[in-house]
């Protein structure tokens, strides 16, 4: 399922991105990766916080879509 | 022998701290070429010979911004005698990311860990001799705040530079992967040198820009080879190779960091952004924080209060007087020694070419005092997530509400605030429509013609529409911008949010200085010349000295004329104060004074303040070409301060240029649309 239907408070395992090139390298480069846990810990209506590898990351619903993790 | 050592590091590493506690004053602040993205270098403090380059905060060495191509070209085509990469303690794992792929372009390097305070704060454990030693590269903790390592960094830095030091060559990658990378290698020519071997890792990874590198005979070769790396990684293999980074970066942590082991615990910070970013808070929280920002910079009211200036306010109107005092002085003793009436006028000029200048320091000064406090203690990270979805429907990133918002002050530290955008396109888009938001210099034109032309309609709903037509005006040209000059795609926004920090004093004031200084050295110049020429043109002819009704500014304004005919105002003296606007924008009430009916000062200053009407200027007005000149001096070029702003942020003539053919294009289109619509109606 997308990240962006994962609720405030849990935690789950990245398994890929949909969409390509240079955002995709770009999230990885930030820690968004294949197995790695994202950890949701706030919303509002445009856009989602993450902690991922330690790091707190604001992004967009949009993209947050576009990121797949595990059921 | 002078050795060049460049800082590189993610954003919020602290980069910009260790920059200013090692170099102290002794910086050059200014553009990468071609970019908006901005340039320090400066000195180490204890060694003259030791030029620190600051390079902009980046995640990868992949050209995903202009930031990251700044930093990689850096690296690689300049060569610096050695590299500095920040390592933020507390996230070490994503910050040895780009500490992997530094070390993959086989420069002499050193790693500092910041923020080792946190780190043990937190429990943690980091075992730098043993990283060191598996890294082949020097590893010194330090705390840039406190200066902490700083000293111990920069002998290991020096002495890597001086040796040459590479490090250590990393077996990141599986065999298969490694194979295809030194295939790749082989194609482009020598297959050990380090500089194919790094271009072999970026092709690997799909860079477009090392691909264009290859020279045309091997570009087929090298692309089936890339083809046949994508497939022994199972499809995409710039996607193994940034696992493979990570898998490698993980073992190194397993081996030398220790964790307290508590796992997610929520900081300071984490309480801090469940009520600034919270849902419903957020927005008027920053509401609150917008204002004060403003109201400090430029009110008259400050809080409320009648008649009480805020900061800027206090400190500008203290720099004003004293600065006419001076120049009092100045030209009245030119008058007592003799001074003849043209030497005379050209030093008042020079005085308020310079006092120009100097009128709009104190507000630089407060606004960006203000903003790098916001800037370092984190909250400006926030500041995009929480205005994105508003501010995405038209293509800008949610910071651009800040130098938005200060248009409606001044646009000259509106647009140096544009600064903080994180992105070259966005900072571009929004120092061409900045200016398009009403300053305070403008209300004194829409004051006139109010007072004078719509007497008996709503005064009032005519400013505001001024006012609300710079909006609109803003927002059309931010997606025109998009949509045909940039061609993006403007999705999705992705940005860290630090930990909240309580600034230096240091930083802050460090920060706010730069933006005085360059100002008043870069801005400056492009002032202080462009007021002197008008002050020429306005006051002489063939004959010598003149009246503005005879000058050379006159004979301009009737060769001009005709190009505002279509727009309702084909007047000399029309054509006259869209010029003498471009000093400040205030100015055409006074040039209008003088040339309709030649008025006193006291009248104008009453017309300013709309408490006056100046009815010769019906000759020329009617309500529609009013209303048209109004929003063709609202949006076409700002005065030359906001140039010279300009000028100084993008760092180049070019799109300078751009910018200000843009707000003149804007300007007359608006303002013809309102004639001929206008005409058709009323």
């Amino acid at each position: 399922m997308p990240l962006a239907m994962v609720m405030e408070g849990e935690t789950r395992t990245i398994r890929e991105f949909r969409g390509e090139g240079d955002m995709k390298r770009h999230l990885q480069d930030i820690g968004f990766i294949k197995g790695e846990r994202v950890r949701v810990v706030g919303e509002n209506a445009g856009g989602m916080i993450c902690v991922v590898k330690d790091v707190k990351v604001a992004l967009s619903r949009g993209l947050a879509h576009r990121i797949m993790v595990e059921d | 022998m002078s050795v060049i050592i460049a800082l590189a590091g993610n954003p919020n590493c602290g980069k910009t701290t260790l920059f200013n506690e090692i170099t102290g004053s002794v910086q050059h602040v200014g553009n990468w070429p071609g970019v908006t993205v901005e340039k320090r270098d400066g000195v180490y403090r204890k060694d003259k010979e030791v030029v620190i380059m600051d390079l902009p905060g980046t995640y990868s060495l992949s050209p995903y911004s202009a930031e990251e191509i700044v930093a990689r070209d850096y690296i690689v085509k300049e060569k610096p005698d050695a590299v500095v990469n920040i390592v933020d303690g507390t996230s070490i794992e994503r910050n040895l990311y780009l500490t992997m792929q530094i070390a993959e372009t086989q420069i002499p390097m050193v790693v500092a860990i910041n923020m080792m305070d946190e780190v043990e704060r937190k429990g943690d454990k980091i075992d730098c001799g043993k990283l060191s030693g598996l890294l082949g590269i020097p590893v010194v903790p330090i705390v840039a705040r406190t200066g902490r390592g700083l000293k111990e960094l920069m002998d290991a830095a020096i002495d890597v530079a001086k040796k040459g030091q590479k490090p250590n060559r990393l077996s990141v990658f599986d065999s298969e992967l490694a194979d295809a990378i030194s295939s790749i290698a082989d194609a482009l020519g020598d297959g050990e040198s380090e500089e194919n071997n790094w271009k072999a890792i970026k092709l690997a990874e799909n860079d477009e820009i090392i691909a264009g590198t290859v020279p045309s005979d091997k570009r087929r070769e090298v692309e089936s080879l890339v083809r046949a790396a994508d497939k022994a990684a199972g499809g995409d293999a710039g996607a193994r190779i940034a696992d493979s980074r990570y898998r490698y970066i993980a073992k190194l942590v397993g081996d030398c960091v220790k964790k307290s082991g508590k796992g997610y615990e929520e900081t300071k910070s984490d309480k801090l952004d469940k009520i600034l970013t919270n849902r419903i808070l957020a927005l008027p929280i920053f509401a609150g924080i917008m204002y004060l920002l403003f109201a400090c910079t430029f009110s008259e009211n400050f809080l409320f209060i009648p008649e009480l200036p805020s900061p800027g306010v206090w400190l500008a109107g203290i720099v004003e007087e004293g600065w006419a005092f001076a120049a009092d002085k100045v030209i009245g003793a030119a008058e007592t020694l003799g001074a003849s009436e043209w030497a005379v006028g050209l030093v008042t000029s020079c005085l308020d070419g310079v006092g120009a200048v100097f009128g709009f320091l104190p507000l630089v000064l407060v606004l960006f005092l203000l903003m790098s406090f916001m800037e370092d203690s984190g909250y400006m990270a926030r500041v995009a997530f929480v205005m994105d979805r508003i501010f995405r429907h038209f293509g800008l990133s949610g910071r651009s509400f800040i130098p938005m918002l200060m248009g409606f002050g001044c646009s000259v530290p509106a647009l140096m605030a544009s600064r903080t955008l994180e992105s070259d396109k966005d900072r571009k888009i929004t120092m061409m429509i900045t200016p398009f938001m009403s300053c305070g210099a403008k209300l004194p034109i829409y004051a006139m013609f109010a007072a004078t032309l719509f007497v008996d309609s709503s005064q009032t709903l005519i400013v505001f529409s001024v006012y609300m037509l710079g909006i609109v005006a803003a927002i059309l040209g931010a997606l025109l911008l998009n949509r045909f000059v940039f061609k993006s795609e403007n999705s999705s926004f992705i940005m860290e949010l630090p930990q909240y920090r309580i600034p230096t004093a240091k930083s802050v004031l460090i920060h706010a200085w730069e933006k005085v200084k360059g100002f008043a050295v870069k801005a400056g110049t492009v002032i202080f010349a462009s007021t002197v020429l008008i002050w020429f043109l306005s006051g002489f002819n063939f004959g010598g000295m003149c009246g503005m009704e005879e000058s050379f500014l006159a004979s301009i304004g009737n060769g001009i004329k005709w190009i505002f005919a279509p727009l309702g105002f084909g007047d000399w003296r029309a054509s006259v104060g869209v010029v003498t606007g471009w000093i400040a924008k205030e100015n055409i009430v006074a040039t209008f004074g003088q040339l309709f009916g030649n008025v006193s000062e006291e009248t104008v200053e009453a017309v300013m303040a709309g408490e006056e009407a100046l009815p010769a200027i019906t000759e020329v007005f009617n309500r529609v070409s009013a209303y048209a000149y109004m929003a063709f001096n609202l949006l076409c070029m700002p005065c030359f301060a906001a140039v010279g702003a300009m000028k100084r942020e993008y760092g180049s003539w070019k799109w300078t240029l751009r910018a200000i053919g843009f707000q003149m294009a804007t300007a007359y289109f608006v303002a013809l649309l309102i004639n001929v619509v206008g005409n058709m109606i009323f």
